[in-house]
């Protein structure tokens, strides 16, 4: 009878969750495919098709994604770690407001701060560039890595810092050497956040890459909503895949090099 | 008192990297907001008062029914992915080790984009998708139209169910990280002394998962009430979400009406600041009343 339950909850989940991302790989193989067939009458590479004679433009929309994405969680990364350390250490007045107010940007509808910087960042000449998408990604998204930041300071707690210091190391040695790699795991868990927004994100992008900055997304955009379904079904599909690839290899190189450290 | 001072300073210098672009970008990216719905560093010089186009949005009725609208796809939405995470969270959770490696799936929406999430509602929605197409293999429907109109109904249930779909497993990743650390004894405790399933969960596990679903309520509702991607996609025609509308008077009217997009803008960031003081005040006010284990 548990088990039965149990069963029943995984099916809910695999056809609330996983059926659709395998209904989107038949919808990519199967332009054809419409109502009201519930199985493709026949299978067609035409979307495959597509891809190979546009791979140019896609790998070029999904490379500069990537790339901006990633600028975006190092950009975070960089406006986070110091502040996360104060935050989670000391005690001053105000701080509980100021934690509040640092964490609206992710809370209050990014275009209401977005189109208002829109005419700034046309007279600073950073409309339209990479410098402007992910500066204006990085303000939308900042608030997840400073969550994961100080909750990995607070985990971390004084005691390494301490002892270290007890040894004669100084304050750069001892964040180098003892703290940062201690805090690899909370900026893995802020940084993943920040990617995926960052990379799933279309109006800011749109807004403040003006076409310009390529994006998948945008590319994604009109051929969601065009009659070309099963193209728009495939890329969606490398929409899912890219990100998960790049957690493996992560999360695989990171297992490694505590292994080599000793540390797992 | 140089020593406070000092231990000040450098407190000021570590917070800096975030408090600057806080203020610079953030404060004053509201503030360019809010100063070109009044008609000042608008494109255009701005003819009327200062507070015209505020004059113009409150005046129109179709605003206030874009605003009801943005509402409730909101609320229903987020209401439904809390309930519905907080369900599945505490179902994972009682899963046994060999099953919950499985219930990883729940994970594959987060990863994927609104809009894409939105593509897929079309597929499996609109009158001519799979689910019509299973209702007609099932005898339910013996034509295309037959299927109800889901995505087109005038109530906005083609985005609810995208942001349910999307939300669901954001609030079950908040909610999971809260019962991992949930003292399974308590449990144990309350069934020998004879509760049932249901008081269990009502009394003991809920209460306690409490913070994680105030937490994915508050960033649900928000983003839902101000995103665009989602109703990009599966908008109606009328009433409308607010962010279409903004979108609308910002890239395909003249510049002369900027101002009420702004004007639009700067109503929708009081109206997410005041929900945000008054949910938190509301619910501390809640907690307070109820008695502390």
């Amino acid at each position: 009878m548990k088990l039965f339950s149990h069963t029943l909850v995984l099916v809910l989940l695999f056809s609330l969750f996983a059926l659709p991302a395998a209904i989107l790989l038949l919808v990519g193989l199967a332009p054809g495919w419409r109502f009201p067939d519930l199985w493709p009458a026949q299978f067609s590479f035409t979307g495959i098709q597509f891809l190979i004679t546009h791979q140019d433009q896609i790998v070029s929309s999904l490379v500069s994604s990537f790339l901006y994405s990633v600028a975006t969680v190092l950009v975070t990364l960089g406006m986070c770690l110091t502040p996360a350390a104060a935050f989670a250490r000391n005690r001053f007045a105000g701080k509980r407001l100021m934690e509040a107010l640092v964490l609206t940007p992710a809370l209050v509808p990014p275009m209401t701060f977005a189109m208002g910087l829109h005419v700034v960042f046309i007279r600073l000449s950073l409309a339209d560039t990479v410098a402007g998408v992910v500066l204006i990604l990085a303000l939308f998204t900042y608030p997840y890595m400073f969550r994961a930041l100080v909750t990995g300071f607070q985990t971390l707690g004084e005691e390494y810092r301490v002892c270290a210091r007890n040894l004669g190391a100084g304050p750069v040695t001892i964040f180098w050497r003892v703290e940062l790699p201690l805090l690899v795991p909370a900026m893995i868990a802020g940084g993943s956040v920040v990617f995926l927004v960052a990379f799933s994100e279309y109006f800011l992008v749109f807004l403040m890459g003006g076409g310009t900055v390529p994006s998948f997304t945008g590319f994604l955009m009109p051929l969601l909503a065009s009659s070309n379904r099963s193209l728009a079904a495939i890329l969606t599909l490398i929409f899912l895949l890219l990100p998960i690839l790049l957690f493996f290899v992560i999360d695989g190189s990171l297992m490694r090099s505590y292994r080599k450290k000793g540390m797992v | 008192m140089s020593l406070i001072g000092s231990r000040t300073a450098i407190l000021i210098l570590k917070l800096s990297p975030l408090i600057l672009p806080f203020v610079v970008l953030f404060c004053g990216g509201v503030f360019l907001t809010v100063c070109q719905s009044l008609g000042i560093f608008t494109p255009l010089p701005h003819t009327g008062g200062i507070l015209a186009a505020y004059n113009i949005i409150l005046s129109d009725p179709s605003f206030f029914a874009s605003f009801g609208f943005s509402l409730g796809v909101a609320l229903t939405s987020a209401a439904g992915s809390v309930a519905a995470g907080t369900f599945l969270a505490y179902r994972v959770w009682q899963l046994p080790k060999a099953l919950a490696g499985a219930a990883l799936m729940y994970k594959i929406p987060l990863i994927l984009p609104h809009i894409a999430v939105a593509f897929v509602v079309l597929i499996f929605w609109s009158q001519s998708g799979i689910l019509s197409s299973l209702a007609y293999h099932l005898g339910l429907i013996q034509s295309m139209p037959d299927f109800p109109n889901v995505l087109y109904s005038g109530w906005g249930l083609g985005m609810i169910l995208a942001y349910t779909l999307k939300g669901t497993p954001f609030a079950m990743l908040l909610i999971l990280a809260l019962l991992v650390r949930f003292d399974v004894r308590q449990i144990q405790t309350a069934a020998m002394l004879g509760a049932s399933k249901r008081c269990i969960f009502f009394s003991i596990v809920l209460p306690r998962l409490a913070p994680a679903m105030h937490t994915s309520f508050i960033i649900l509702f928000l983003y839902s009430f101000g995103a665009f991607d989602i109703p990009y996609i599966l908008s109606e025609s009328r009433p409308g979400m607010l962010s279409l509308h903004v979108f609308d008077l910002y890239f395909k009217h003249d510049l002369a009406r900027r101002p009420e997009a702004m004007a639009i803008l700067t109503l929708m960031f009081c109206f997410a600041v005041l929900f945000i003081i008054a949910y938190s005040k509301t619910v501390t006010h809640l907690e307070n009343g109820v008695r502390k284990l």
